[in-house]
């Protein structure tokens, strides 16, 4: 939104340069995301009169004029009367005429942000010498009329500099509106001149006329224009009154100062019934509409009866920018009679625009639900400067003031009389909004130290009604209570707590100084899950692995190609893309999807891992009654290069190192059925495992290569595997068992033997790493460990050799070979017994 | 030369039949060979043989598409998952550990929590699946609330919503805390995580980010103590001391509302007079502490959020948002 400062001047003093008055609204009002100079753009134009015209020799339509300008431009040619010589093509020069005299080197305002400003010189025109050009309202920047050259309706004389003629050496707030959404008085000048006066200090005074909130409009005895007004639902219009004027002037000039202010914060000035409406919601907040009463009684047979009512489902409406929309219920609309002429509070219809014909004119100014406007203005994308004030909830109160206004500032400019009663239906009249508050509470509150005079002079430059009382014996200081009624446009103002935010933000929040609350200190620490999945991040970077984070959010085509069904997922109603159409069910996706992207970025070999929150339909509720949330662990190996050993043991390797870091131990089971959950979809079940802690017993998840279609569909390289795992389960395993065990180092050197079985092809390695623990190791006193060496299993052999390294050490006396191989034997024959295996 | 083309073909079929990873014959040095002959020919010939190594090729890919549609089929035989390595295989190693690496955000995110829970907040992550009460109705914002315009949240087809700021936690964090509030203690927590918003993204706006939010509620907390709590958070974040400036703004579940920003610290290159806004806060309002079963008679709070990106784009000079979630390990592996 865009603000003039010399507009706001017309209402408060503003002694500030134009930096610090910008710093000052941005901390205690809103912030100023840029100041323009609208200056800039005038200097060097100067107020000139028309001393004679003559035609143009060589051409029709243009004039020469000689003009006098004061002796104000320097370095042009004069002659002996002082005078300076403009050829111009405007129908309306005249002799007499006050206008804007371009001189040579000043450079056109429309074209002053332009990559080649205009800039004017002393030109030969059909061969007559032209210093410089008269000037448009269009050229100015002011209007947009270049049919003629602007003619000056102010008191100014030759000489004096064009832009002091209408305040235009002026700077532009740019001012960020988001955070003013909850204060429609601030989307008026008048509202933001206050707050500028109460944050510099200064009682404001809003002008009477906008004070009084009864209606001030004498009908003309003569006239009966009839018309009525009907609000068929209370809650859609608060407010809505209307009155007919006629006029045969509508298309008189609108002041040149007025279309000037308009069109320096960006509304264009189009006619002075227009201009009345627009100027008057720039200055309040509160839009106006006008309709062509003639062309309005004439859709309902001569008759005026205006009826703010839901829109019909389907019903159309051709609005004034020429669309036709097709209305939803929630719109609200003004008819007559039975025929939509208006969407509510957005546009007006086309068949009752004003035109340069118009004569009578229906005059609307109400208030309607901000809720269903905003549905409106979404619906139809309509983003009119009066939707949008009409959306921040302007006051009903202030209808009445406005209407009067608009009224009498059209008798003045158009000559326009009163035609019709006013017309109005009030059935949401605003009650006044009263608050007492201790000034104790608003110090307890912002922890200042503010004398309640202090509160009470703030509030008062805002123009709130406020009383100060106190106990008996007291002083107001330590027991003084505010009485406080807001004035009709704060309706935001409800309870103490505004009153504080008003109170602290103009005398400005920076002036608070910063405490610490006093409490008993003691530290916390973070959760047991956030602690160990940093631990486990940190694990996995030492095991060369990279944390990633990647969308929540996936395609469902993603889910498809692992095999997870759609149906399973939270699906967003309102997703920017089918890319991030549905809620991941597991992590592992989002992985495999960034394995051919950064293979093809020339990574060889790499484990990419997450740690974070999935969701899926399939598992339960929590005890809040919400889909409970799933933390999960998820890796993905994978490398470009082919190899004879699986990945997954790569994948496993990784997983008992962050066992062991983590003080677990990890068993890798067989799955021996294909299983159907989300999250074992994408694994190769046959070449997969379920992960078991061993010492607690707990689930931990699953690890494998994928399925043959998920690799093709996800184009990842043949040597890939991964895991994903329940963080909760993980940390329920740390949690119930005692993490590293250690034992004191033994005095005396320990001895190692290697054993290799021969087995059948079929026996697993836990078939002989149990055979050897339980029958033997389990019941060994020495201290002992086993290593796997190898398993060598020659192609098309029925049968398998595996190597073990046995290390036993005793902590009494060095260990001899005698004792060590005992231990190996009996590990040989029990394998032998259960596994019929051989020794070799 | 046709012969050896023929037999080429016959050569690299019998291989994509017979491999696991038929793509790889395509870049066979046999084809390769054939297309070198190409410039030797005379020129009379070379369009017919080209015409010829172009079907051969053809061919070749038709069976590699056909052979990996097999693969795509068949049962992989199983292996033995209970052992440590694979048949005639060593144990595989690790990954280097240099080439590990943590994602920035999580090592920011384990720092704002540790500053913040030595300072005695509980830190609670955030949910990121939520219902509408906790986004907004628990926090002041009406059903139909312009303010909620502000929030670009997305929905789901089941009715949820996809929290658009951490502060979906504060109603619980209230809850939780009712009883130590009552009986003479306080109420300090952040709440962290990923939230979302429904917002084109370019290089400085993403759908998906994070957040930390805090609330302190107790019998006499004030503004004073919300700019001085916050003013200690960024002075130990950045390790120097800090300007601090506000601007009002409005969010429904504080009243009053500001913006808080700090003057840029030298360690990010910054000259006095730069401002950084850091985050939103300001007082909670009574209607959130009454929707918690808290007496804003008896009670006060207040109460922040802000995004954690915006950090870490300054810390590291990062200049594109996009990059976090981006899983581009030339991206993560600059963060060793």
């Amino acid at each position: 939104m865009i603000v003039s400062v010399n507009w706001l001047k017309q209402y408060t003093k503003i002694n500030l340069p134009v930096d610090e008055l910008a710093t000052l609204v941005g901390a205690r009002l809103v912030e100023i995301e840029g100041v323009i100079d609208l200056g800039k753009k005038y200097q060097g134009i100067i107020v000139a009169k028309v001393v004679s015209v003559e035609n143009h020799p060589n051409a029709d339509k243009l004039h020469v004029c000689k003009v006098d300008d004061g002796g104000k431009a320097k370095g042009v040619k004069r002659d002996s009367d002082g005078l300076v010589q403009v050829v111009c093509g405007a129908p309306n020069v005249r002799k007499g005429l006050l206008v804007a005299w371009l001189p040579p080197k000043s450079t056109v305002p429309t074209s002053f942000d332009d990559d080649e400003p205009f800039v004017l010189g002393a030109r030969e025109l059909r061969g007559v010498i032209s210093n410089g050009m008269l000037a448009s309202a269009k050229e100015l920047a002011i209007g947009d009329s270049h049919e003629g050259i602007l003619e000056i309706d102010v008191n100014a004389k030759p000489g004096d500099d064009f832009a002091e003629a209408y305040k235009l050496n002026d700077y532009l707030l740019d001012i960020e509106n988001k955070s003013l959404t909850h204060r429609p008085d601030c989307f008026g000048i008048i509202g933001l001149a206050r707050e500028i006066a109460a944050i510099t200090n200064q009682q404001f005074k809003t002008p009477d006329w906008l004070l009084d909130t009864k209606t001030n409009i004498k009908r003309t005895p003569s006239s009966a224009s009839p018309l009525k007004v009907s609000i068929k639902a209370p809650d859609l219009s608060s407010r809505y009154q209307a009155v007919v004027l006629s006029t045969d002037r509508a298309i008189a000039e609108t002041p040149i100062q007025i279309q000037s202010w308009l069109a320096r914060v960006g509304i264009k000035p189009i006619s002075p019934i227009v201009d009345v409406t627009n100027y008057l919601m720039a200055l309040t907040g509160q839009p106006l509409h006008a309709f062509d009463y003639d062309k309005f009684t004439k859709l309902n047979g001569g008759k005026a009866e205006v009826i703010v009512r839901a829109a019909k489902k389907g019903e159309k409406l051709k609005l004034l920018d020429g669309r036709d929309v097709i209305l939803a219920e929630e719109d609200i609309i003004i008819a007559n009679g039975a025929t939509p002429v208006a969407l509510a509070g957005a546009m007006g219809g086309s068949s009752t625009a004003i035109d340069d014909n118009t004569k009578n004119i229906l005059l609307e100014s109400a208030s309607f639900n901000l809720y269903n406007l905003r549905g409106t203005q979404m619906r139809h994308g309509i983003f009119t400067d009066a939707i949008t004030r009409f959306t921040k909830g302007q006051s009903p109160e202030q209808t009445a003031p406005v209407l009067s206004q608009a009224v009498a500032m059209l008798a003045d400019l158009t000559d326009a009389e009163v035609a019709s009663a006013v017309v109005e239906e009030y059935p949401g009249k605003q009650k006044s909004s009263k608050i007492k508050v201790k000034a104790e509470k608003i110090n307890q509150i912002l922890g200042t130290n503010l004398t309640i005079e202090d509160m009470y002079e703030t509030l008062k430059n805002a123009e709130f009604i406020v009383e100060m009382f106190c106990g008996k014996g007291k002083t107001k200081t330590d027991d003084g209570e505010l009485d406080i009624v807001a004035p009709y446009w704060r309706a935001d103002i409800k309870i103490p707590e505004d009153i504080s935010e008003e109170i602290g933000r103009i005398n400005g929040y920076d002036e608070i100084s910063p405490s610490l609350p006093s409490r008993s200190f003691v530290a916390t620490g973070p959760s047991d899950l956030e602690s160990l999945q940093q631990n486990i991040r940190s694990i996995l970077a030492r095991a060369g692995a990279n944390d990633i984070l990647s969308y929540s959010f996936v395609h469902g085509n993603l889910l498809e190609a692992v095999g997870q069904k759609t149906t399973n997922s939270f699906a967003i109603t309102n997703a920017i893309s089918p890319k991030l159409q549905y809620y991941r069910q597991t992590l592992t996706p989002s992985l495999l999807e960034l394995v051919h992207p950064n293979i093809k970025a020339g990574y060889g070999e790499f484990s990419l891992f997450e740690i974070n929150k999935t969701h899926n339909k399939v598992h339960g509720k929590d005890d809040e009654g919400l889909p409970g949330e799933l933390e999960m662990t998820a890796l993905v190996y994978a490398n470009k290069k082919s190899s004879k050993s699986s990945a997954f043991y790569n994948v496993r390797s990784q997983l008992d190192f962050l066992a062991k870091c983590l003080g677990l131990l990890f068993e890798y089971t067989a799955i021996d059925k294909k299983p159907d959950y989300p999250v074992t979809a994408p694994f190769d079940y046959q070449r997969s495992a379920y992960i078991t802690e061993k010492n607690s017993g707990v689930f931990i998840g699953i690890v494998g290569e994928y399925r043959q279609q998920v690799i093709k569909n996800l184009k990842l390289p043949n040597t890939v595997a991964g895991c994903e795992l329940g963080t909760e389960d993980i940390l329920k395993a740390v949690n119930l068992t005692k993490g590293t065990s250690y034992r004191p180092l033994s005095k005396y050197p320990g001895t190692t033997q290697d054993i290799t079985v021969q087995v059948k092809q079929q026996a697993s390695f836990a078939q002989v790493w149990n055979a050897m623990y339980d029958e033997v190791l389990k019941g060994v006193e020495l201290e002992w460990g086993l290593e796997p060496i190898g398993v060598y299993h020659p192609h098309d052999s029925r049968v398998k050799n595996m190597t073990f390294r046995i290390y036993l050490t005793d902590h009494e006396k060095t260990i001899t070979r005698d004792a060590a191989s005992k231990i190996v034997d009996k590990i040989g024959q029990a394998l032998k017994k259960k596994l019929s295996a051989k020794i070799v | 030369m046709s012969d050896s083309v023929e037999n080429v073909q016959k050569k690299l079929t019998q291989l994509i039949i017979g491999s696991t990873s038929p793509r790889e014959v395509l870049r066979s040095s046999d084809l390769k060979k054939l297309y070198g002959q190409l410039p030797k020919l005379p020129a009379g010939e070379r369009s017919a043989y080209g015409q010829k190594i172009n079907a051969l090729k053809k061919n070749l890919e038709e069976a590699v598409a056909e052979r990996e549609e097999a693969l795509a089929q068949a049962n992989l035989e199983p292996i033995d998952v209970t052992a440590p390595f694979d048949v005639n295989s060593p144990l595989p190693d690790l990954l280097h550990t240099q080439q590990g690496t943590i994602h920035p955000l999580n090592t920011e995110i384990a720092r704002i929590v540790d500053i913040f829970t030595r300072m005695g907040f509980n830190a609670v992550q955030s949910r990121q699946l939520d219902d509408d009460y906790h986004m907004f109705t628990s926090l002041n914002f009406p059903e139909n609330h312009p303010a909620r315009d502000g929030y670009d949240t997305f929905r789901t087809s089941e009715g949820l919503v996809p929290p658009a700021h951490t502060s979906t936690m504060q109603n619980r964090i209230l809850k939780a805390g009712k009883n130590e509030l009552e009986n003479g203690g306080q109420i300090a927590a952040i709440s962290y995580g990923r939230v979302f918003r429904n917002e084109d993204v370019d290089a400085t706006h993403e759908h998906t980010f994070h957040q930390v939010e805090g609330v302190f509620v107790s019998s006499d907390a004030n503004m004073s103590q919300m700019l001085g709590t916050l003013r200690s958070f960024f002075e130990t974040y950045y390790g120097q001391k800090l300007k601090t400036k506000t601007q009002p703004a409005y969010f429904p579940f504080v009243e009053p509302g500001l913006e808080f920003a700090i003057e840029k610290p030298a360690a990010l290159g910054g000259k006095p007079g730069e401002w950084l806004e850091m985050l939103g806060c300001g007082m909670i309002h009574p209607n959130v502490l009454k929707e918690a079963g808290i007496d804003p008679a008896k009670y006060r709070g207040f109460a922040w959020g802000g995004g954690v990106e915006r950090l870490v784009m300054l810390k590291y000079n990062i200049e594109d948002l996009r990059h976090f979630e981006s899983g581009k390990l030339a991206f993560l592996r600059k963060f060793a």
